[in-house]
């Protein structure tokens, strides 16, 4: 289809539901970050000792 | 052959090509290998046949900066040295210790640890050592490391019959070398004292003070004050870059399995990190020893846990039992950063009965020194931890920073640097080869050519240099000799 050929309703709803998608490209970072982190995130310090995070369940 | 005084050595007529200044073990292992070359060296030790007040009168001096122990407490003046009070703990250097670090200044040998490994056979036998076992990795931070305890070898008492026996080794008590002179490229003779009064002075080809790694910095020091900069030319390192270890409890642990590393006879273990470790925290090489607690000290650990952490409390209750006897101290003992400014010096008003300047030791610790108390426990503990082995418990005087307990070990009595070993002529006082830079004949034997510390007891380390360093010499006056 050439861009003359291309409605201009078409053209705002395309445009809409690249706006509404943007807030899921969010959910996609969430879920990328904790992956990536550092081992150091598993270990806690309290009161001196040096726990696992799932120590404090 | 033994003399208990320089006057009866004198009247034998024995002619040194060496003259070593001390009998502790560089001293004695250097002329063992030199008489078993057939090359006559005698050994001025000052002190006696055994210890006495009067002769330890002479290593009194005075610290500055951080509390140490008495200077004529830490080190013994009588035949075999400081191994009359040496614990027998061993453990070579490890290769990275001979590596510089990117991150401390002033770190790196010239030399690397395969060059003192070919003399470790003989190390062995010197100190009735059994085999070492491979370190075991535990995670990429942390190994579980070997560190020997062995019979703790008097050299006086082991080698003294060999020595009394031979023909090419003149021990000679009572005989202080007070002084060596030189002329700026030589030594050219050794101011005796003995007998209480002043014997001349001493002649050979060459010499080696091996006083250990305070007095060779005070012997140097003075003599080359006396002739002027003529013994020790480079002196800018002189008496610089003095290490030890400091040594203190850092914390406690609790274990799931205490037989998880085999424990030695006294319930102990030793751990270490991996360069990758040290790299990533930035700080110096270090040593855990872990210490087996008595019953009590698990009961408190485990009660203080059941508040903070219910899951492991309960794990770590289930684990032990009623047996309750997996809890730990850990000690850390560490690898100090050398630094100029920490330093054997002599001291303007404080001098032994004939007058030579005592010694004033500065030493104080840096704040990587506590960066790396704090982060090796935390590297320990979080190993432990992701393992399953344990929890660590860092001590709040570690963990706030605040002063280090003056009630502790406070340090190894492990007396090292000095008169570093190195290239570069401002930052060291011998080359690799424990030469004086400059000098034709003098040569350093001892923990004070040591460049950088690394973690464990050094005595191990000095019999391998020594071993290295008397070959050496060996070498060089075969050569000499051939020359001629």
């Amino acid at each position: 289809m050439s861009p003359q050929q291309t409605s201009p309703k078409v053209k705002r709803r395309t445009v809409l539901q690249v706006l509404l998608s943007i807030p899921a490209l969010a959910l996609f970072r969430e879920h990328a970050v904790p992956a990536a982190e550092p081992p150091a995130d598993e270990f806690v310090e309290i009161n001196g000792w040096i726990l696992k995070r799932s120590d404090l369940a | 052959m033994i003399f208990d005084s320089f006057e009866s050595f004198r009247s034998n007529g024995f002619k040194p090509k060496v003259i070593v200044i001390g009998s502790g073990p560089a001293g004695v292992t250097i002329a063992r290998k030199l008489g078993a070359a057939g090359i006559p060296v005698a050994v001025f030790e000052a002190g006696a046949a055994d210890y006495t007040e009067e002769s330890q009168d002479f290593y009194k001096g005075t610290t500055v900066g951080d509390p140490y122990f008495d200077l004529d407490v830490t080190r013994l003046r009588h035949l075999g040295g400081c191994s009359n009070h040496w614990a027998g703990w061993c453990r070579v250097m490890d290769a990275v210790d001979f590596e510089p670090k990117a991150w401390v200044p002033d770190t790196g040998w010239p030399i690397r640890r395969t060059d003192i490994e070919p003399y470790l056979d003989e190390v062995h036998d010197i100190l009735d050592l059994v085999p070492f076992r491979d370190d075991v990795p535990i995670s990429d931070d942390i190994r579980w490391v070997q560190l020997i305890k062995s019979p703790a070898v008097r050299f006086g008492e082991k080698f003294g019959p060999e020595i009394q026996a031979s023909k090419t080794i003149a021990l000679v008590l009572d005989t202080y070398v007070t002084e060596l002179q030189g002329d700026g490229s030589k030594i050219t003779g050794a101011k005796i004292w003995s007998a209480g009064r002043d014997q001349g002075v001493a002649t050979a080809d060459y010499y080696l003070p091996c006083t250990g790694g305070l007095e060779n910095s005070r012997l140097l020091l003075w003599s080359n004050e006396r002739s002027n900069g003529g013994v020790v030319p480079h002196a800018e390192a002189l008496g610089r870059y003095w290490m030890e270890h400091p040594q203190f409890e850092g914390g406690n642990a609790i274990m799931n399995n205490p037989d998880q590393f085999e424990m030695d006879d006294v319930s102990e273990a030793f751990f270490s990190p991996s360069l990758q470790a040290m790299e990533e925290r930035q700080i110096m090489n270090f040593g855990v020893r872990f210490i087996k607690m008595p019953y009590h000290g698990a009961k408190w650990l485990v009660a203080e846990l059941a508040c903070l952490a219910p899951e492991t409390a309960e794990w770590t209750a289930e684990s032990i039992g009623a047996k309750l006897r997996c809890a730990a101290q850990l000690y850390v003992g560490w690898e100090q950063s050398p630094r100029a400014d920490n330093r054997v010096a002599l001291s303007a008003s404080a001098r032994d009965t004939l007058g030579i300047p005592r010694i004033e030791l500065h030493w104080k610790k840096s704040e990587l020194e506590h960066r790396t108390l704090l982060e090796g426990l935390r590297l320990f503990g979080e190993t432990l931890a992701a393992k399953n082995y344990g929890r660590v418990r860092i001590a709040d005087w570690v963990l706030n920073g605040d002063p280090y307990p003056t009630d502790q070990e406070l340090a190894g009595h492990h007396h090292m640097g000095g008169t570093r070993m190195g290239d570069d002529l401002t930052r060291s006082v011998v080359d690799r080869n424990c030469k004086v830079h400059g000098m034709e004949n003098l040569y350093v034997g001892g923990s004070s050519v040591f460049a950088t510390s690394g973690q464990c007891n050094p005595t191990t380390t000095i019999v391998a240099l020594s071993a290295r360093l008397g070959d050496h010499l060996v070498r060089t006056i075969g050569q000499s000799a051939m020359l001629r």
